[in-house]
């Protein structure tokens, strides 16, 4: 083998290897990307159909805070053992979404 | 179709959260590699190839942790400063986990980036100091299990698993080994 042949065969090596090093570059691009997208797409679908953890947690929260409020301001107002049914009237109405940004489609 | 929730005011935030759990799943992978490669449990791959795929993992985990991380300075509810996300013991929100993470990126960042100066830092060096981004990858995990919006999620914790169980297998073949390793030189040298 002359040392030109040599050379030729150690340049197509290298530019094998680089090939198949930009090839699993892509492979590994492509696949962080689907890990992105589907991430993406099951918080987005979880949020969007109000099963996000988060605002369930905030929207609980404030749920809470307006029933013990309704029923301070009615013990306050009208201190009669009848409240009890309105309060949860009341109560059950303030379960619908009323923080952040959440409406019916 | 259905929709409770308005999702155009969180964009920010879920894409914060989607970035996040590819980074675990990517940091994942890619510590799970190195880990494979360092114990010579790899797969039947060229060295070569083992190699690119390590540090393209690693280097898609940084990215997808600098989104995780940037994105949140569009949110506006936590309405985060740049320093916020990037200084340890700052952000009000969550202070110990926020800077769990923050801890955690800034060493898979510098432990990661610093490969490509192995030639100066020297490669025993470099080798040994590159064994604490299992500690990093470790950190990052607890920040998503305590900070975690999904963290008490099925889906979640059944995919951190996945993603978890085969690193510890590995670390704790890693771990036997060099144990192994230690004792038979130790009793050789007896």
């Amino acid at each position: 083998m002359t040392p030109d042949q040599a050379q030729r065969i150690a340049r197509r090596r290298k530019a094998a290897l680089r090939e198949r090093a930009r090839h699993i570059r892509v492979i590994v691009a492509s696949l962080s990307a689907t890990f992105f997208v589907t991430a993406f797409l099951v918080v987005y679908v979880q949020l969007a159909s109000g099963h996000d953890p988060a605002l369930l947690a905030t929207e609980r929260h404030a749920t809470s805070e307006l029933a013990s409020r309704s029923t301070e301001l009615e013990g306050n107002e009208n201190p009669s053992p009848s409240k009890s049914s309105s309060s949860s009237s009341e109560a059950s109405s303030a379960e619908e979404p009323t923080t952040l940004t959440t409406s019916q489609s | 179709m259905t929709l409770a929730t308005a999702t155009g005011p969180h964009l920010f935030w879920i894409t914060s959260r989607a970035a996040g759990i590819a980074a675990l799943l990517l940091s994942s992978l890619a510590v799970c590699l190195g880990l494979a490669m360092g114990g010579r449990l790899a797969p039947r791959l060229s060295k070569s190839d083992l190699r690119v795929t390590h540090e393209a993992l690693s280097l898609a985990t940084l990215a997808a942790l600098a989104v995780h991380g940037l994105s949140l300075l569009g949110d506006g509810y936590l309405h985060p400063s740049l320093a916020d996300v990037a200084v340890p013991f700052l952000f009000g929100y969550e202070t110990f986990w926020t800077t769990a993470g923050i801890v955690a990126f800034w060493m898979l960042a510098a432990l990661g980036l610093s490969y490509y100066l192995r030639a100066r830092i020297g490669v025993r060096r470099w080798r040994a100091l590159h064994r604490l981004t299992a500690l990093a990858w470790a950190l990052g995990v607890a920040h998503s299990l305590g900070e975690g919006t999904d963290s008490g999620q099925q889906w979640f914790l059944v995919m951190t698993a996945l993603a978890v169980v085969p690193v510890l297998a590995l670390l704790a073949a890693r771990l036997l080994g060099v144990l192994a390793d230690t004792s038979e030189q130790l009793e050789q040298k007896a």
